[in-house]
């Protein structure tokens, strides 16, 4: 609707600015806005017609209204205003789609303006003009009432009707048939001081017409002629309408004459009311013959029109005529929804047959199996209580008509929708005859409504209804549904038997253990499993009992359980037997819990664990390593050696050599004096995975000589695991003396690190992470949360000494930053102990040292629990002085909050002067929402309701995510009224979370839930821009455009500040500019704002690429990993720099994952980004090279260049960056196998690539030696002229490659017969003003008479001349250029 | 006085590999015993949920014990039960949330 648009218009013009602010930016474009259809629609006005399906246009006519209010500028009004514009964009919303309002909609619109206080005359307005023809699901009886229920409510809440209201009743009255006094109604306008206008008088007439009183509306039409008002054609329609129902067809023919002699022509307004006069007479004759006439004027009935006639007829008692009309209509596509409105009106009046015919004709494509047109019909068939037979029959006509696809399927599920019992179990038979399954969990809707109600008798009826469809009740029927309704289990089997329904005596006592489980009752598990005779698999339990055990603390029923489960035949009989079955059960308990809980019972789980060994309970090991896995990533890897006892040995692979073969293959080959180092690391390896300690280390003892780097390493983390750090640390030691250099990974850095401090081998534990940081360990992101957890178990111990001196040493070396989080442990160390002072005082000693205030909510809360006033006085000095009074007043608040001290903490936020703080309020309630604290975040939001600046809809937004984690849909419903309440316009977000909670209780959801055009909208300012935004914003563009970075920065900053959000646009502008000004951590600070304030920010495709470079410069490769994901996902191709610049970095680090991974990221947009695939084949060479896996970095690249289906071309397969970077890092083991591998490639597959490109990779870094002994070794290289000449060409482009170029003719010589290599031999020199070596070229060429080209002498006599030389020939006269072009050009023709 | 530091360690900790499909759009007449047979052709289905609270609301999740099984039932074009075509995505990993914990850093 374009009216809707007229106020941003207005305000955009208004504004004047050339950068719009978000928030007209959405109203302007945004969709889901109402566009022209209504209008459209409206196109043919006529006021009196008593029409059916004229209506539309009342929202354009509102709108206008509201335009006018908008202008005036007083806040009251604009919020007015915009509870308006949500209201008519609902019912807009819904008009446009479907032509009609739901009921509901309505409703909930009247409610809301209700609750608004004191609504305007324009929403009046609007829900009155709904309560006609724009409700066909509604009797028209019922309609009236609805609009007179309106009218009188919000005349009490104040609401002044106008004439326009007047005339909107009297529309309604007429299309809802609706009987009344006209004269009443002019007396009472009269007493509420209001003049009828024309439109009055015209729709007065129209009542009495439809009524048949020519009488009344004689007298009307006297009125109108005093006061001189005109007769339009409306009157005169009315007229045919009144004389035809005062039985005179005669005269209302004749008002069509009349009208001509007074000068009207009567337009389709007129025909069709005289068409329907005929058609309420049955006279389908006069209906042709007129319609005929129409045909041949130049008038045109619409397909409404004849919808009209239909309806005229069928109420009338004449369905027989209808098909004649139907053959009329066109069908055109936008007079579908009245079509559909006249189905439903049809089926409201109980005219449901002629509904279908109607129906059944509707030209709907039929082709596409997806289209289920008729679906409206039949759900407001089942509405009406349309009788089940007949129902049925429209189903079976629906499917041959293809208009549903599965009708019957789809009234079931509106009659269970509806709770109809009764209907629901005809149509459920009627499946069933069809061959349909009928499944149990149909009804449970059903069941779930008596539920909610505790209704027993419902229950009962439910399931009877069950039986007698022949469906049995299942557990979940049972435990869901059935029991919750009943005090006890045993009052259920007693109901259901008192009742006559019968159940499966198996089913029910299996479902009565799964909701005894659930509660926790394993005492009733153990004896119902111990005393059960019917057989049952033990998975069918396994959800429940996991349940149970999570909430039972009682060990022993959990081993006796499982052991039950374990070795009785009744429960594990299904293959695959009882070993997997508990070993999943057990990897889904643990898996169930949280790392927290597992945490917390981990002595518990282990106590566990070690009675079922003692019962000889056994798990597969696949599942144990699933275990093992789950248990490492809850930081928990202690309890894996207490799993590991339980893991079924004898059944472990086959197909692998058990320990004890490859102990004695040991033995043999120690016997026989073979090398034994790598047997010797398997045997350790694979012990270490059984986790047998004592037999790894004896191993070790007795073979002490043959032991590898690998080894040790395999064996220091099974000592840390099994928190055995007296042998963990002299195995590190042995392990330092083997090779000093060697790095452990970095888990096993950081299990050393806890297994030490915990034994209190602090100075050990500290010195590993000085070694962490001498090694260059890499640090990540586990590491650090790693790092909290040694801290923090240590902390719960009361170590003090361990926590403060980790802490310290982690920091000072700058393993990790001081955060919050990783310095909480050393408050949490006194708050365990309850240790308050010393608490406090640690928390203030972190702020002086890191300027982090740790757990400083938990130390203000503690301090009140304890009433300490004058610690809470010492803290509050501190921070207010520190961080503010503001942060000090909401420090205080939410500890206040936290410890249910409410009025206090309303007093703290009622302080004069404290305005909202966004960020510490989400902090608040994100905690209350990951805490489940239902009750303080409601506090939160009701104290808050008065505090400046506050955006309540974000507050209320928070707890409706915490209803929604509890499924509240009750308190849901209420914040929705609150809201409303609180005249809180909501975002759309808001709206969607609202709807999803409601919906997912299979509640009615009041309102159009906006739909998600982009992901979620994090901001929408309401207000207007200031002037103050855009100049900010100018001045920042400005400052972009003359590339004054430190300017456009800091106008950033002061709009950050005042909380000014500017467009996309203008972030990635400075963006960009930040970034080609190196200003990384600036630039990253606006993207981070942006991303927070505009959802949906990104970064265009030059400014990604920019923000990898430099990403990878500051080594945040992760980050620049990240960056590099998000530009793909826009479908931006990166520059080929950035990409290669990132792969390089990973590749350095020894990250092959990384390099895989982007591998996939730009897999098939290779060339679009121009990346050769030897750069990843040389970065993860490389990668698993820095790792010390040289044999696979090695066997894949002579497997690539060897295999059959070959990707890359051997003649193109380079190596050299490769080379050169292990070259360059000295990696002298790598480069020996490297060297091997080249020869060997060249020896045994004649692939001289590889080895050339090494060879002149050593020359080049100047390894002369190296290089001669590989020719020396491998000759060909010699022949490979065109990779020497290219080597050559790439090097002379460079300065200070003279030296390089003369070792490699050094030794090469042949290639001074090359007229390309001498060319670049002479550049080279010529660039490094090398004469010496210049003339010697020279003169060997000479000795040659090779014949020198111009551009070969013109350099060389250059370079003699700048020396002060002689040149001993005639110089070439020309320029280079000159004989450049020319040698270029006579190459070209030799070709 | 723990639950802070378990927050971290919840807020870290990801799905990640676990080989799980989200289905939508399931009619109303299956539910996880049907979705699990559809299911098997790909792959052993470790666990099928799908949540009811009287009707589902056309959601479920199919564990399969691996990548290759889930990556089987995403290559297959059309899954369709009664009659109607679900959609079959990928379960996304949570995305991690950082060891921010509080509120105190950001507030300065």
């Amino acid at each position: 609707m374009a009216a809707l648009l007229r106020p941003a218009r207005w305000l955009l013009r208004a504004a004047a600015a050339p950068y719009l602010p978000l928030s007209l930016r959405l109203l302007a474009g945004g969709p889901g806005r109402p566009d022209a259809a209504v209008c459209l629609r409206a196109a043919r006005a006529r006021p009196v017609a008593g029409g059916l399906l004229s209506q539309a246009r009342l929202h354009s006519i509102a709108a206008e209204k509201k335009n006018y209010l908008q202008e005036e500028p007083t806040s009251s009004h604009r919020r007015n205003a915009s509870q308006f514009d949500w209201a008519l964009m609902r019912l807009d919303n819904s008009v446009r789609r479907t032509g009609r309002i739901p009921k509901t909609l309505l409703q909930k619109v009247f409610d809301n303006t209700c609750h608004s206080g004191s609504p305007g005359g324009n929403q009046a307005l609007l829900l009155l003009r709904s309560c006609g023809s724009l409700l066909p699901e509604l009797k028209l009886s019922e309609r009236t009432e609805f609009a007179h229920k309106i009218w009188d409510e919000l005349q009490k809440l104040g609401t002044v009707y106008d004439v326009s209201h007047y005339n909107a009743l009297l529309k309604v009255y007429l299309q809802n048939d609706h009987k009344f006094s006209p004269t009443d109604f002019l007396a009472r306008m009269e007493k509420g001081n209001i003049q009828p206008n024309r439109v009055t008088y015209q729709r007065l007439i129209a009542a009495y017409c439809n009524m048949g009183d020519i009488e009344g509306a004689s007298t009307i039409l006297g009125f109108m002629k005093t006061k001189d008002l005109p007769v339009t054609e409306a009157v005169f329609s009315a007229l045919v309408t009144g004389h035809a129902r005062s039985g005179d067809m005669e005269n209302a023919e004749n008002i069509l004459t009349v009208m001509k002699e007074a000068g009207i022509e009567p337009g389709p307004d007129t025909y069709l009311a005289l068409l329907n006069a005929y058609a309420e007479k049955g006279d389908i004759d006069h209906v042709k013959q007129t319609l005929e006439k129409v045909e041949k004027s130049d008038l045109y009935l619409m397909d409404r029109d004849l919808l009209q006639i239909i309806l005229s007829f069928s109420k009338a008692g004449y369905p027989q005529y209808v098909p004649e009309i139907l053959e009329k209509i066109t069908y055109e596509r936008r007079y579908i929804p009245d079509t559909m409105n006249l189905i439903l009106l049809l089926v409201t009046e109980k005219l449901e047959d002629t509904a279908l015919q109607i129906l059944l004709a509707c030209p709907i494509s039929r082709e596409s199996s997806q289209n289920d047109f008729g679906s409206f019909f039949l759900r407001h068939c089942v509405t009406m209580n349309t009788p089940a037979e007949k129902l049925k029959d429209y189903c079976k006509k629906l499917k041959e008509a293809q208009l549903h696809t599965s009708p019957l399927q789809f009234t079931l599920q509106c009659a269970l929708v509806a709770q109809k019992l009764d209907l629901a179990k005809v149509l459920m038979k009627a499946l069933k005859e069809e061959g349909f399954p009928i499944r149990t969990h149909y009804f449970w809707p059903l069941l779930v409504g008596h539920q909610k109600e505790k209704n027993v008798q419902g229950i009962v009826e439910v399931l009877k209804g069950m039986h007698e469809i022949g469906v049995t009740p299942d557990q979940e029927t049972y435990v869901n549904y059935v029991f919750p309704c009943f005090d006890s289990i045993k009052s259920v089997r007693a109901v259901l038997q008192e009742n006559g329904c019968p159940h499966d005596d198996n089913v029910f006592s299996q479902a009565e253990l799964r909701s005894k489980a659930v509660n926790g009752n394993l005492d009733y598990i153990l004896s119902f499993l111990e005393s059960n005779t019917l057989p049952f698999s033990f998975s069918s339990l396994r959800g429940s009992l996991i349940l149970g055990f999570r909430r039972s603390m009682n060990i022993n029923l959990w081993s006796k359980i499982t052991e039950l489960l374990y070795k009785d035949g009744r429960y594990c009989q299904e293959p695959p037997g009882p070993t997997e079955a508990v070993g999943y059960f057990l990897y889904n308990l643990i898996d169930s819990m949280s790392d927290s809980e597992v945490q917390a019972k981990e002595e518990r789980l282990r106590q566990y664990f070690h009675q079922l060994k003692e019962m000889n309970v056994k798990i597969p090991e696949n599942i144990y390593r699933g275990i093992r896995n789950l248990l490492d990533s809850y930081h928990v890897p202690e309890l894996i050696k207490d799993v590991n006892i339980l893991v079924e040995r004898e059944k472990t692979d086959s197909r692998k050599p058990s320990s004890s073969d490859l102990e004695s293959k040991l033995e043999k080959l120690k016997a026989e004096n073979q090398p034994i180092g790598d047997i010797l690391k398997q045997l350790i390896v694979m012990l270490c995975s059984e986790e047998n300690m004592q037999k790894a280390l004896e191993l070790k003892a007795k073979y002490e000589s043959d032991m590898v780097v690998g080894g040790y390493a395999a064996l220091i983390n099974l000592c840390c695991r099994h928190d055995n750090a007296e042998d963990a640390l002299n195995l590190k030691r042995e392990f330092d003396r083997l090779d000093s250099s060697a790095v452990l990974d970095t888990g096993k850095y950081v299990r050393l690190v806890k297994v030490l401090g915990k034994h209190g081998k602090l100075q050990d534990a500290i010195n590993i992470l000085k070694e962490m940081k001498e090694k260059d360990v890499p640090v990540k992101d586990a590491t650090v949360l790693s790092f909290f957890h040694i801290l923090n178990g240590a902390a719960l111990r009361g170590e003090t000494e361990t926590v403060k001196q980790l802490h310290e040493a982690i920091v000072t070396l700058g393993l990790a930053k001081p955060s919050t989080a990783l310095s909480s442990p050393l408050v949490t160390l006194y708050l365990e102990k309850d240790d308050l002072p010393a608490a406090l005082e640690s928390t203030i000693d972190c702020y002086e040292k890191y300027k982090i205030l740790p757990r400083i909510h938990d130390v203000l809360c503690k301090l009140i629990e304890k009433g300490e006033t004058e610690l809470i006085q010492k803290a509050m000095d501190f921070v207010s002085q520190e961080q503010g009074e503001m942060t000090m007043l909401y420090d205080l608040f939410f500890a206040f909050l936290q410890t249910g001290n409410y009025k206090e903490a309303k007093k703290i936020i009622e302080t004069p002067g404290i305005r909202a703080r966004p960020t510490r309020l989400q902090w608040f309630c994100d905690r209350c929402i990951a805490n489940n604290q239902v009750e303080t975040l409601e506090k939160l939001v009701e104290l808050t309701q008065k505090l400046f600046e506050c955006d309540r809809d974000q507050l209320y937004y928070s707890l409706l995510k915490l209803y929604k984690v509890n499924d509240d849909w009750q308190k849901a419903d209420a914040v929705w009224n609150k809201m409303q309440e609180e005249n809180i316009i909501p975002r759309e977000k808001t709206l969607r979370l609202l709807a999803e909670i409601l919906r997912n209780n299979n509640q009615e959801v009041p309102f159009d839930v906006p739909e998600l055009w982009y992901e979620e909208e994090k901001d929408c300012p309401t207000s207007l821009p200031s002037p103050v935004e855009v100049n900010l914003q100018q001045g920042l563009l400005n400052a972009c455009h003359r590339r004054r970075n430190k300017d456009a920065f800091n106008i950033f900053l002061t709009a950050k500040k005042q909380n000014i959000v500017f467009d996309n646009e203008t972030y990635a502008r400075l963006i960009n500019l930040l970034l080609m000004k190196d200003n990384s951590t600036q630039a990253m600070q606006v993207k981070d704002f942006a991303e927070t304030h505009i959802k949906g920010f990104t970064l265009n495709d030059a400014a990604n690429s920019l923000l990898i470079i430099t990403q990878v410069r500051r080594d945040y490769l992760k980050d620049a990993l990240t960056t590099l994901k998000t530009a793909l996902d826009l479908d931006q191709i990166p520059s080929r720099l950035a990409v290669t610049r990132l792969i390089q970095a990973c590749a350095l680090k020894g990250d092959t994952e990384s390099i895989h991974d982007i591998q996939k990221l730009v897999n098939g947009l290779e060339d679009s980004i121009g990346l050769s695939r030897m750069v990843f084949i040389n970065n993860i060479a490389l990668a698993q090279i820095k790792n010390n896996n040289i044999d696979v970095a090695i066997e894949s690249i002579e497997n690539m260049l060897t295999s059959e289906n070959q990707t890359v071309d051997p003649q193109y397969f380079g190596l050299a960056y490769l080379f050169r970077k292990v070259i360059e890092g000295q990696l002298e083991p790598a480069l020996k196998k490297i060297s091997i591998m080249a020869e060997r490639l060249a020896n045994q597959f004649a692939v001289y690539k590889p080895v050339t490109d090494l060879f002149l990779q050593l020359v080049d870094s100047g390894k002369v030696n190296d290089a001669r002994a590989l020719l020396q070794r491998c000759g060909a290289i010699a022949e490979q002229m065109p990779i020497l000449l290219v080597f050559c060409i790439r090097n002379c482009q460079r300065p200070g490659k003279a030296p390089v170029m003369k070792s490699l003719l050094e030794l090469i010589p042949e290639l001074i017969d090359k007229e390309e290599a001498y060319t670049c031999l002479m550049k080279s020199y010529v660039f490094d003003n090398d004469v010496t070596s210049a003339k010697a070229l020279y003169e060997s060429l000479t000795a040659k008479n090779v014949k020198l080209n111009d551009l070969f002498l013109k350099r060389y006599a250059v370079l003699l001349k700048n020396a002060g030389e002689s040149v001993p020939f005639t110089e070439p006269p020309e320029s280079f250029e000159f004989y450049a072009k020319q040698l270029k050009e006579s190459k070209e023709t030799h070709l | 006085m723990a639950a802070s530091a378990a927050r971290v360690a919840v807020a870290l900790r990801t799905n990640i590999g676990r080989p799980v499909a989200f289905v939508r759009k399931i009619p109303w007449t299956a539910a996880s015993s049907e979705l699990r047979e559809h299911f098997a052709q790909f792959g052993h289905v470790r666990k099928c949920t799908v949540p009811f609270t009287g009707f589902h609301k056309g959601m479920g999740w199919i564990h399969f014990s691996s990548e290759e099984e889930l990556h089987n039932a995403l290559q297959q074009e059309n899954h369709i039960i009664d009659g109607v075509k679900l959609h079959v995505q990928p379960q996304k990993p949570k995305a991690l949330q950082g060891d921010q914990t509080s509120d105190e850093e950001k507030d300065f």
